[in-house]
């Protein structure tokens, strides 16, 4: 497995973990409402396809199309899940962070 | 009017989003309005769906202006390549037609006067695309691999390894002298 040298950018990471939470019915809609559920954060659709775009490229998620239906126009679903690749980069950004963090007074929730 | 909102709003984002992300993205969107619409109103599911759009642009334009950047990178590689190709033959037919043989020789002087050319369609090709004299040292490099692993003629060692050299080196140095050059924006 490749590890990544280079940590994941913010964005990208917040995906990539939304992507790992939704599980098997990750698709652009799920892991943009995941996104806001769990942060507040209000994220556009077209944030999410460019980053997952950008993740795929990298080699972290893979894709795949569904079937098309008729709640969705009869447009078919962009399904992702991570690769081996994608937990590696999540494992090397998680030890950045907690070694950067590590000491600093004021980042723990009381 | 309402549907017509909708419509040139997907249209926009349709256009908008690159080819690969059109189909999935404009049904993730239209499956969420009519969630919306069913549990509030029309109007505050277009609302959405507006702002969605908005917010979207961005991004997507970013995505779409990063694959093209790619894509004329590689075309005006190919182009610089072409051109190095021409002044190569130029170069060697100048330089056959004044030998007393006319057959083909390991010319040092033909190899001494590409690099210059070389450099300067790279140091061209860089003020089109500042990676595309890259691109060219790296076709360069693969198609003198190519073939030197395919030739079946002998060739002095020095030969070789010039061949494998002045041409990246040279694409690289102009692209370097050009990046020396002060920006105007």
């Amino acid at each position: 497995m490749k590890v990544p040298n280079n940590p994941l950018g913010s964005l990208e990471h917040i995906v990539l973990l939304a992507v790992m939470r939704v599980g098997s019915d990750a698709y652009g809609m799920t892991v943009r409402k995941e996104i806001e559920s769990a942060t507040g954060r209000d994220i556009s659709i077209g944030a999410v396809y460019a980053t997952l775009n950008r993740l795929e490229s990298k080699g972290f998620i893979k894709s795949h199309t569904g079937e098309p239906t008729a709640e969705r126009g009869g447009r078919a679903k962009r399904h992702f899940r991570m690769t081996a690749d994608g937990k590696g980069a999540l494992r090397t950004t998680h030890e950045i962070i907690l070694k950067m963090s590590a000491g600093l007074k004021g980042l723990q929730h009381t | 009017m309402l549907d017509r909102t909708l419509h040139v709003a997907t249209w926009i984002l349709s256009r908008l989003a690159p080819e690969g992300e059109r189909e999935p993205l404009v049904g993730d969107l239209t499956e969420e309005y009519a969630l919306r619409a069913n549990a509030t109103s029309s109007s505050a599911a277009l609302k959405w769906y507006l702002k969605q759009v908005l917010a979207s642009a961005p991004p997507l334009l970013r995505v779409r202006l990063t694959q093209a950047a790619w894509i004329s990178t590689i075309t005006v590689a190919l182009l610089a390549y072409i051109a190095v190709g021409v002044a190569e033959f130029s170069v060697d037919w100048a330089i056959s037609n004044r030998t007393a043989t006319g057959a083909f020789a390991y010319k040092p002087l033909g190899l001494i006067i590409t690099f210059p050319m070389v450099m300067f369609i790279a140091y061209f090709a860089a003020r089109f695309r500042r990676r595309a004299p890259i691109v060219l040292g790296a076709m360069m490099l693969l198609v003198v691999t190519v073939m030197t692993l395919w030739t079946t003629e002998s060739m002095p060692l020095w030969y070789r390894i010039a061949y494998f050299v002045v041409g990246p080196a040279a694409a690289f140095l102009g692209s370097a002298i050009r990046s020396l050059r002060p920006s105007r924006s």
